[in-house]
């Protein structure tokens, strides 16, 4: 506990002995009375000041958050002695409080007050609070003590989930049993095609309608419900930032939703974070392994790094056969680019969502600054050229557009440009 | 605001009560005195508190000023003058305190506005003393002298005390 003696009190001192020195020197009386009270405050203020033995302890009422949700923060502090005492609890950038935050009070000797604090969550991440700074005052201000006690507390606070109506269909299927229909053909509940009878084949699968049409045995084919593996990408090199939104904050949102919805699918999904700190998780399926990405990917920051970067770096097991590989990107670092082409070189079914970082950037008011920004546009559309040219759909999200919308089209891509196979 | 105003209405009533009885000091006392208002002022509207000692050391200059220059009659009010410039100084300190964005109790207020109560009573009382023990006949018997010695036993003894705990 630190202590701090106001400069005030020096003051008196020094006032206190300058009265008594001219009162003695003058022969005035009046000269020393009127040091008298400052004489008395320098003498009082130390006799009374003790440091106070506070205990505090800080709980949240619960340990996870969905944004825009309201956690209470608790506070329960107890004093050995009397005294003001000021309590701050600093927040980090994504949480708020509506509450009175920093707050003094009075707390009496023995006392045990409990402040509640309602926090606002207002971004996702990965949070610690406290422990809370205290300042205790005696009672004239004249010491003070400051602290920080009380433990942490950690909150996380998870992306608010977009709907997405529809997901993007992989062009490979797994083997386990999922909720997509496969292409290929084989035991299913969707009505596929009709073909001749051949030993082996089960009586239930015979197509009445079309034998008797024929005169011979017919039997009805379906496409199997499999499950897919998704990889989400991750560009994490550069964050292009403005008025506390970003690139990745939106990457990480719409990453939370697709995790969301694909496992929900019974789909496995992966997640690459490919930057200057490199992580990845393996594609599982389930409830833990939203929970798993999800705590993932609050961790997930930018990491300044130079160092150069490939898919090579990343274990086979991370990127399986067969897996729809959805990267969101800002295309911003030169590094992302030939990564992603060599995976779709590889064989991968590659889908690129472009994070648009151009809300983000200020074109500038100067006429090199607008025609450097142009050239910076045009720089982008010619990138995006190339990914087309490699068979990639590839397409374009901004900020307050829904994610619906990118995965349409990308969804309408398919459906006119057949897959070039590298 | 409150403070602000209380502590300036404090230094005024003292600045007044030394014009009023400076007599031929009235140009020394009411230049000490002006600059420490302006100090005051400085004080209360930039919420400097390191300067709180400043206006007090020229009104009290001001007023030891003005009790040279009247001469030797004993000033039966200067007890109320100390508590007078205690108050100025202390409610400019809180008021620069209050000025700090943190919420208060009322509980909070009330106990420091008891404890400066209790302090202002205090000195007065001592004050007075002070002036009282003064206008007591000096070397009138061994009471006096036994008291005077016990006294300064005390107050060196406070100090030994509170040096050992700082």
């Amino acid at each position: 506990m630190t202590q701090h003696v106001s400069p005030r009190l020096a003051a008196y001192v020094a006032l206190a002995a300058a009265g008594l020195l001219a009162g003695l020197v003058l022969g005035r009386v009046e000269l020393v009375a009127l040091a008298a009270p400052f004489a008395l405050a320098a003498v009082v203020a130390p006799a009374l000041a003790r440091a106070p033995n506070l205990r505090v302890a800080l709980e949240l009422d619960r340990e996870r958050a969905l944004e825009s949700e309201v956690v209470d923060a608790t506070l329960s502090l107890t004093a050995a002695e009397y005294g003001r005492l000021d309590v701050f609890l600093d927040l980090p950038p994504g949480l708020s409080t509506a509450g009175r935050n920093p707050r003094a009070l009075a707390l009496a000797a023995g006392e045990e007050r409990t402040l509640e604090l309602p926090l606002r969550c207002n971004r996702w991440g990965a949070f610690v609070l406290g422990p809370p700074l205290l300042r205790a005052h005696d009672r004239l201000g004249f010491y003070s003590w400051e602290t920080r006690l009380g433990g942490r507390a950690a909150l996380r606070v998870y992306p608010s989930v977009e709907t997405l109506h529809a997901l993007l269909a992989p062009l490979e299927t797994q083997v386990f049993v999922g909720n997509q229909v496969s292409r290929t053909k084989g035991d299913g509940i969707e009505f596929a095609d009709i073909r001749a009878w051949g030993p082996g084949d089960r009586p239930r699968r015979i197509n009445w309608r079309a034998t008797a049409r024929r005169g011979e045995l017919w039997v009805n084919e379906q496409h199997p419900e499999r499950n897919t593996d998704v990889v989400l990408f991750l560009d994490t090199f550069t964050d292009a930032q403005s008025g506390g939104r970003g690139t990745l904050d939106l990457t990480v949102r719409a990453a939370t939703s697709l995790a969301h919805r694909y496992l929900q699918r019974k789909d496995r999904v992966g997640l690459v974070s490919f930057g200057g700190y490199l992580s990845w998780l393996e594609p599982e399926s389930g409830t833990r392994q939203l929970y798993r990405i999800v705590d993932s990917l609050l961790q997930m920051d930018i990491v300044l790094s130079f160092a150069a970067r490939d898919v090579a770096v990343l274990p086979p097991r991370s990127l399986p056969p067969k897996a729809l590989v959805l990267a969101l990107t800002p295309m911003l670092d030169p590094r992302t680019g030939p990564a992603l082409l060599d995976l779709r070189a590889r064989g991968f079914d590659l889908v690129v969502v472009e994070v648009s970082p151009v809300p983000f950037v200020d074109s500038g008011g100067g006429e090199l600054e607008q025609l450097s920004y142009r050239l910076w546009r045009l720089s982008r559309e010619a990138l995006r050229a190339r990914y087309q040219q490699a068979g990639v759909p590839i397409v374009e999200w901004a900020d307050g557009v829904p994610l619906n919308v990118p995965l349409e089209e990308v969804s309408a891509f398919r459906r006119y440009a057949k897959p070039a196979r590298a | 605001m409150t403070l602000a105003a209380l502590s300036a209405c404090s230094y005024a009533g003292v600045f007044a009560y030394t014009l009023a009885r400076s007599g031929r000091a009235l140009p020394a006392t009411g230049a000490l005195g002006s600059v420490g208002g302006l100090l005051l002022v400085v004080v209360l509207v930039r919420a400097n508190a390191e300067l709180v000692p400043w206006p007090l050391a020229f009104l009290g200059v001001a007023y030891g000023v003005e009790l040279v220059v009247r001469g030797s009659s004993v000033d039966g009010a200067a007890p109320l003058i100390a508590v007078g410039l205690l108050l100025c100084g202390e409610l400019a300190a809180w008021s620069v305190d209050e000025r700090l964005r943190i919420s208060a109790e009322r509980a909070v207020r009330r106990a420091r506005a008891v404890a400066l109560g209790a302090l202002a009573f205090g000195s007065l009382a001592l004050a007075a003393l002070v002036v009282a023990l003064a206008a007591a006949p000096a070397g009138s018997g061994l009471a006096w002298t036994v008291l005077g010695a016990a006294g300064t036993v005390a107050v060196v003894g406070l100090a030994v005390r509170l040096a050992r705990r700082g």
